[in-house]
């Protein structure tokens, strides 16, 4: 049901004018938002941990026995190592992303039939941050990282490759692969600005 | 909820006009008119059949048939509350222009001749609208292609060999503009008359964004004003031309940046009308929920920077205070604080984590008061009430003549709110107030929008309500042919997989057709006009944007008043530069 | 002999004075941004040294070791001058402010102040004047635009309330009976001139607020209309010193002959008498307690439009000044 409703204008009396009212309540207010604690937190000493489904870096799962169903019909095709990344070369990823040409993704067939990837670019100075290439990967091998100091000295460092993307998800794995998907962690930076929030 | 008008309604104007074709789809009704009956048509649509309101004007190319291109007029009626289309091929590339019918014709004109080349007669000023005079091609037609003519060799774009990133960097590039054309521009849109031209923009601490207004003052007092959009311009129009439907989401929230998530709601709700998509219901009181939210952080940014132009500093972060929880929300639900991507054709992206409803009632507890206290620093304060009273007073006119839509329509006594017009998602199941303001000066807007953000948190609390209860926990409606499967399903089943990938790489197919629908942003009436021929990337998109509309009643208010008030109106018709450029 | 002792001990006196108040207002800057920072919640400067203590040096020394850039086409002499047109009177006004009675340290009689003028609160009055100067030669010589309109509103705000400031001024001097300052502060000791002059004490606040360029009168910082007023060309030691003369010196001071007029200089606060605190630091508690008014109601309030400044000035204040005259001119016949 939605109601119409007009707002009211309301008027100074003359002894607020004169006694200033308007003003003194105001200023009451900035009082005692003197007398409270900061809200900062001190970056870079103090920092706020990311929630579980943050949006950082990217990164690549590594066949570490805890893939997907998916990855099982998939991988008689692909020939992956034992601690490499479960990229497919399905190229679904690049067909997803909204920004054309951010994705260079090479893979070669062996002579026995098996395709492997050697090549697995992403420019990250094009990239939106949007996500749609995580949920396009049907074998759970790309995912977004809670890491986001990313800035350097050179262009070419902004382009991840596949190496350095693998180290990143075994590092984040090893931090907080086992975190349920809570919507943050309660840390005392949170609670500087929340104060104590009563969880069911 | 049918908002297009019935053929039967339009017995009148077939019964006076023999040559017109009316053809009605399920979410559009058009009228094909030729070019030489175009006026009469219109003034009777205005004057008899009460079709006061100007919504949008716009153009669609056909390349290569000929005549190309045709125009599109969207009208409404506010007593009826119902829509209407009128189309008329453009013959020649030229067309009457409607300037005296709707005066929010003029800058509408403006965008089409600068993007389409079509030329307006009858119009007094008919320049560019976005780019720089001199310029010589017109972008959005369909032999201009998507990267650019790229014709300017810049040696500074390029780089060391070892330092290219990007696989398909070239050294050349589209035509930039230079200082000699950008001052042709200026020189070109204002004559001056009076004392001085002051230039407020584009870089400037007190617009809000990159904008250029010229004003030819005398002394203080403002006799007349320009403005020059466009330096915000990304073309997210043709860029969509290129992308599916799904691709297009993170495009809409970077339009206008501050609410992205109510962008994200209209554009998504448009589409899946479009293909007859319905998302299940725990879906939709998320979706409200979430648009509420960004609502109240939209309104706070808007006090924040509202009351930092006008000289009370400390309120600026106070409101920030409370936006920095309102975007915590955001990033624990979404991801990303800002350019969310999170909601998808067929429902959300990702289900509420645990803990989501917790903070939200804990937000909802204590953000009232806080809006108490900065009610009490403003709201009866005499220097408030002496900045704000009667400025830029917008009457009831011309908010049907400027199409003007949002908080500034609703200043002026005009009940038009599309919650309540055409609701969508769970908006027809909450129960909530509209403000009104009774005499639309820059004060009414102020109390309006306070007022908004106490009935956003009302809407809250009842969907929050609601989510507790709710038995079904489906987010997304997976079994719809057009939606994408969630990650989940693309794991466990190989169908799912198969119908993920048709859908990334074809796009989701949608009927030929077109459609307009819109949703309610904080800063007006944001609709989208999609033209499908029957693939999985649109034809046209147009984006009707409420900032635009809104920001050109600005020069009409301002004439007479000093550049103090400037500032106090700029702020209370609150444009986003991302939304007016586009 | 007697000549060269005096001369000598003014000039030191001068020289201890003018370092001083350049440290004082520095440090004042520091107060002024923690108390900015704890009203919004947030710390203010807090790296640079303990609790940002350093922070001031630091500044300091950015200011003088940026470019110093002057544009091609300004006035050159007007150019240097108007910033030293709106620094220098404000410290010249420390030069008639009385810190406190005499007293002797080792035999010597010292006089914590410059000199003891018997026409004190005129010479205030009349360098606080020679300020308006720096601002129209500021807005003038920076040949644009912003600056020009800057420097125009803010001439035109700063008349009206020189005007204002002087009939607030006239009530405590007829109670005194005498135009120097410390004679005004000993006419205080029965009773402080705040109560009868309760109109003149109001004229008084917003007559310091828009002199020294604090919101609700700050046209000149309005960045949002005006990107920086008549301080848009300066940069470098040169635009360090229009807000610190502005801000902070020129508002220390005339809060302090505010404290002289109405709240009884140096004399200890009534009841609390008996603690052994000396005048010089009663009247330091005083001022601060005033400055610190001034910070509050700057970073609370928003702030008013050129004419309704200059309407505020000649239709309001002056009218209650000469109200005030009037209620004085009453209470010395049949009270005082």
């Amino acid at each position: 049901m939605v109601r119409i409703k007009y707002v009211e204008r309301p008027e100074l009396t003359n002894r607020e004018r004169i006694l200033f009212v308007d003003f003194i309540k105001g200023m009451k207010i900035t009082l005692k938002n003197l007398m409270k604690k900061t809200v900062t937190t001190a970056f870079p000493f103090e920092k706020l941990t990311p929630p579980k489904r943050f949006r950082g870096t990217h990164a690549h799962r590594v066949k570490n026995g805890k893939e997907p169903p998916s990855f099982k019909v998939i991988e008689k095709f692909m020939d992956i190592e034992f601690g490499e990344s479960r990229c497919v070369a399905c190229y679904m990823c690049m067909q997803a992303c909204p920004v054309p040409f951010l994705f260079n993704i090479e893979a070669i067939q062996l002579p026995d039939g098996r395709k492997k990837v050697v090549r697995f670019d992403m420019n990250l100075l094009n990239c939106m941050y949007c996500g749609l290439c995580t949920e396009a990967c049907p074998v759970d091998c790309l995912i977004m990282t809670d890491i986001y100091e990313t800035a350097s000295y050179h262009r070419a460092s902004c382009v991840l490759h596949i190496d350095d993307m693998k180290k990143r998800s075994i590092d984040f794995d090893r931090r907080r692969y086992g975190e349920p998907d809570r919507i943050w962690i309660d840390d005392d930076q949170r609670s500087k600005l929340w104060g104590q929030i009563k969880w069911s | 909820m049918h908002l297009w008008a019935e053929t039967k309604e339009l017995e009148l104007l077939e019964e006076k006009f023999s040559e017109i074709k009316l053809e009605k789809a399920e979410n559009f009704t058009s009228i094909i008119v030729k070019k030489e009956n175009l006026l009469d048509i219109l003034t009777f649509l205005k004057d008899e059949l009460d079709y006061r309101m100007f919504i949008d004007l716009t153009a669609v190319d056909y390349y290569p048939k000929n005549p190309r291109f045709m125009c599109v007029y969207i009208l409404f009626s506010p007593e009826k509350r119902k829509r209407i289309a009128v189309k008329c091929w453009a013959d020649n590339d030229s067309i009457p222009s409607v300037i005296y019918l709707w005066k929010g014709a003029k800058w509408a004109e403006r965008e089409v001749y600068d993007l389409f080349g079509i030329r307006f007669e009858g119009h007094k000023n008919l320049v560019r609208m976005f780019l720089w005079e001199g310029y010589k091609h017109h972008p959005l037609r369909k032999d201009f292609p998507k990267e650019g003519i790229q014709e300017v060799y810049l040696p500074s774009l390029n780089l060391r060999p070892d330092e290219i990133p990007a696989h398909n960097y070239t050294p050349y590039h589209t035509y930039v503009p230079s200082m000699e054309e950008l001052e042709k521009t200026q020189k070109s849109r204002l004559e001056k008359k009076s004392q001085i031209v002051l230039n407020w923009g584009p870089l400037h601490p007190g617009t809000h964004g990159t904008i250029w207004f010229l004003f030819d003052m005398e002394g203080e007092t403002i006799k007349n004003c320009e403005i020059i959009l466009g330096q915000l311009h990304r073309g997210i129009e043709k860029l969509a031309e290129d992308l599916t439907y799904t691709q297009i989401i993170p495009y809409t929230d970077r339009m206008d940046y501050i609410s992205a998530l109510c962008s994200q709601v209209a554009y998504v709700n448009t589409v899946e009308r479009l293909l007859g998509v319905e998302p299940p219901q725990k879906a939709k009181w998320i979706r409200t929920m979430m648009c509420e939210l960004q609502r109240i952080n939209s309104h706070l940014l808007w006090l924040g920077t509202y009351a930092l132009d006008l000289g009370a500093l400390t309120i600026f972060l106070y409101a920030f205070r409370e936006r920095e929880k309102i975007m915590d929300i955001i990033e624990g639900i979404a991801g990303i604080r800002l350019n969310s991507t999170y909601i998808r054709i067929g429902g959300v992206s990702k289900d509420l984590p645990e803990g989501a409803i917790d903070v939200i009632k804990h937000f909802l507890n204590d953000f009232p008061e806080k809006l108490d206290e900065y009610e009490t620093i403003l709201t009866k304060n005499r220097i408030w009430l002496r900045r704000n009273l009667n400025i830029g007073i917008v009457t009831e006119d011309q908010v049907y003549q400027y199409g003007l839509t949002g908080v500034v329509a609703r200043s002026a006594g005009v009940p038009y709110d599309i919650r309540m017009i055409q609701p969508t998602d769970a908006y027809d199941k909450v129960d909530f107030e509209i403000p009104l303001g009774k005499v639309g000066d820059c004060y009414d807007r102020y109390l309006i929008r306070i007022e908004e953000m106490r009935q956003s948190i009302k809407i809250i609390k009842q969907c929050v309500a609601e989510i507790e209860n709710l038995k079904d926990d489906r987010y997304i409606s997976t079994e719809n042919p057009y939606v994408l499967p969630t990650l989940n399903e693309v794991f466990s089943s190989i169908e799912s997989m198969v119908k993920d990938f048709n859908l990334r790489i074809y796009g989701e197919q949608a009927p030929e057709g077109e459609i307009y629908m819109s949703g309610e942003n904080p800063r007006g009436e944001l609709g989208f006009y999609i033209v499908s021929r029957g693939d999985g990337k649109p034809y046209r998109i147009k984006i009707r944007s409420g900032a635009f509309y809104n920001l050109q009643i600005f020069p009409e208010l301002i004439k007479g008043r000093t550049v103090a008030d400037a500032v106090a109106l700029l702020g209370s018709l609150d444009p986003v530069v991302g939304e007016t450029d586009r | 002999m007697e000549l060269l002792g005096t001369v000598i001990g003014v000039t030191v006196k001068s020289l201890i004075f003018i370092i001083v108040m350049f440290l004082a207002a520095a440090y004042l800057t520091l107060l002024e941004r923690k108390f900015a920072g704890h009203v919004q919640q947030r710390p203010g400067p807090l790296h640079v040294g303990p609790h940002g203590f350093l922070q001031p040096i630091a500044d300091a020394l950015k200011v003088l070791t940026k470019e110093d850039l002057v544009p091609d086409s300004v006035d050159k002499v007007l150019f240097y001058m108007a910033s030293l047109l709106a620094f220098v009177p404000a410290i010249m006004i420390l030069a008639v402010v009385p810190f406190g009675e005499p007293f002797t340290v080792f035999g010597l009689e010292i006089k914590p102040y410059i000199t003891d003028l018997n026409i004190g609160v005129l010479l205030a009055l009349a360098f606080g004047s020679l300020a308006i100067y720096g601002v129209i030669f500021a807005g003038w010589a920076s040949n644009s635009k912003y600056p020009m309109i800057g420097g125009l509103r803010k001439a035109a705000v700063l008349i009206g309330y020189e005007v204002a400031l002087g009939f607030a001024m006239v009530g405590p001097i007829m109670q005194a009976g005498s135009f120097s300052l410390r004679e005004i502060v000993e006419a205080q000791s029965g009773m402080w001139f705040i109560i009868p002059n309760i109109l003149a004490f109001v004229v008084i606040i917003f007559a310091i607020l828009a002199e020294t360029g604090r919101t609700p009168f700050d046209v000149q910082e309005a960045e949002a209309e005006l990107v920086g007023g008549y301080i848009t060309e300066y940069t470098g030691m040169k635009f360090g010193l229009f807000p610190l003369a502005e801000w902070y010196i020129a508002t220390f001071v005339l809060s302090a002959i505010a404290v002289i007029l109405f709240f009884g200089g140096w004399q200890p606060l009534p009841l609390m008498g008996w603690l052994p605190i000396p005048d010089i630091v009663w009247f330091f508690i005083k001022v601060f307690l005033l400055f610190m008014f001034f910070l509050w109601v700057h970073w609370t309030l928003p702030r008013y439009r050129v004419d309704q400044i200059t309407e505020l000035a000649w239709k309001v204040m002056l009218p209650l000044a000469l109200a005030n005259i009037l209620v004085v001119a009453l209470w010395i016949i049949f009270i005082g």
